[in-house]
């Protein structure tokens, strides 16, 4: 099965980088789904849970503040002001 | 043995000293090793931030949006000097001021009115000794800065820039090219001008639309900017301060080699001396 390559950036660290088979992203206009061999997509996320399902399978969410998704030809890069685990705290600094 | 005295005494000074400055090179090691890390993990973003705002870059976007405005003349300039909070790190500060200098006096020629905005505490230290006026000055920032130090940096500069009160915002920073050459760069934050490259922005579904985007990218592009510099200075301030300590270090010890063998030499004249005097004696005896 074809994995789509996910990667989580934030201006201070790679939050995530791997292959996944599914994401859910918190899109500016509602939740967005996309599935290896999206077509070319760039959209504007806002603050909220970033779902994906990994490799193996198993559902996993990660927090972010808001940023920028693009897709393209198997990858999927999202630029977030910051991120971390859900529930957590804002990380400081980013975008305050 | 007067004398032999007083270079003791320097002996025991300049191999305290030589603790201190091995010390804070050790100190500035393992902090550089922390700084380093911190630069390679910003790069990712940035390139990603950069590659995008490229592939969406527009002539039509540039008459929308205040940040990527090119003026026509350069009125007002800001420039925005990053320094270290302290020294002991050789030219470091010296050079990133005297750059700061340069860029202020080229802007001035060309007919700007500039605005001078410093962090650290050498470059205040600096040009508040020359009675420059200082538009803002930051003292905060220390070993790990933050994309928040960053933007508050440049935030006040982005807003006023985007209202039309400056024409551009230079930055100079050192570029971190290895622990051993941190050289002074300046870089043009403001307005955002991607070097010409591959347009992908028609190939893509976009939701809402490009504008909206960039509009969404740009400010979080220039803090990144501004982020990626912070940590290459600070990263750079402790290469130079650990180069600055070796060399400190190293000629402490060869400030002490001198010394301890001037120290031998009037010790054995001083006991050639005295055997000269017991065999002048003992002569005079017979």
């Amino acid at each position: 099965m074809a994995l789509l390559q996910l990667r989580v950036l934030t201006p201070e660290r790679v939050v995530l980088e791997g292959g996944v088979r599914s994401l859910v992203a918190p899109a500016w206009d509602g939740r967005v789904g996309v599935l290896p061999r999206h077509a070319a997509f760039l959209s504007i996320l806002r603050e909220g849970p970033l779902e994906f399902l990994s490799e193996d399978g198993e559902r996993r969410e990660i927090r972010i503040d808001g940023g920028v998704l693009k897709v393209e030809s198997g990858q999927a890069v999202v630029l977030a002001d910051g991120a971390g685990e859900p529930g957590e705290a804002r990380e400081s600094g980013a975008a305050r | 043995m007067a004398g032999s005295r007083d270079v003791l005494r320097r002996i025991k000074s300049v191999r305290s000293t030589r603790k201190i400055t091995r010390t804070m090179e050790l100190v500035a090691t393992s902090k550089l090793k922390r700084a380093m890390d911190r630069v390679a993990a910003a790069r990712p973003y940035a390139e990603a931030a950069e590659d995008l705002v490229r592939g969406l870059n527009a002539p039509s976007l540039a008459q929308d949006h205040a940040l990527l405005r090119q003026p026509a003349e350069t009125k007002r300039a800001a420039v925005l000097l990053l320094t270290a909070n302290r020294g002991f790190c050789g030219a470091f500060n010296s050079n990133l001021i005297r750059e700061a200098q340069r860029c202020l006096a080229k802007l001035e020629e060309e007919g700007a009115e500039t605005e001078l905005h410093v962090a650290g505490k050498k470059g205040l230290a600096y040009f508040r000794f020359r009675g420059r006026a200082i538009a803002s000055a930051t003292t905060g920032i220390g070993d790990d800065p933050s994309p928040g130090d960053a933007e508050a940096l440049v935030g006040p500069l982005r807003e006023r820039f985007a209202a039309g009160e400056l024409d551009t915002v230079a930055m100079v920073s050192a570029e971190f090219r290895s622990a051993m050459s941190t050289p002074p760069r300046t870089t043009d934050v403001l307005p955002v001008a991607p070097a010409p490259g591959r347009r992908s922005g028609d190939a893509f579904i976009l939701s809402p639309s490009a504008g909206e985007i960039v509009a969404r990218l740009l400010p979080a592009y220039v803090r990144a900017t501004v982020y990626g510099a912070l940590a290459e200075n600070a990263a750079g301030e402790q290469g130079a301060r650990r180069a600055a300590m070796k060399s400190a270090t190293d000629n402490a010890g060869d400030i002490l080699d001198n010394l301890t063998r001037s120290y031998n030499r009037a010790r054995q004249a001083q006991i050639t001396q005295e055997i000269a005097e017991i065999v002048g004696g003992a002569a005079a005896l017979e």
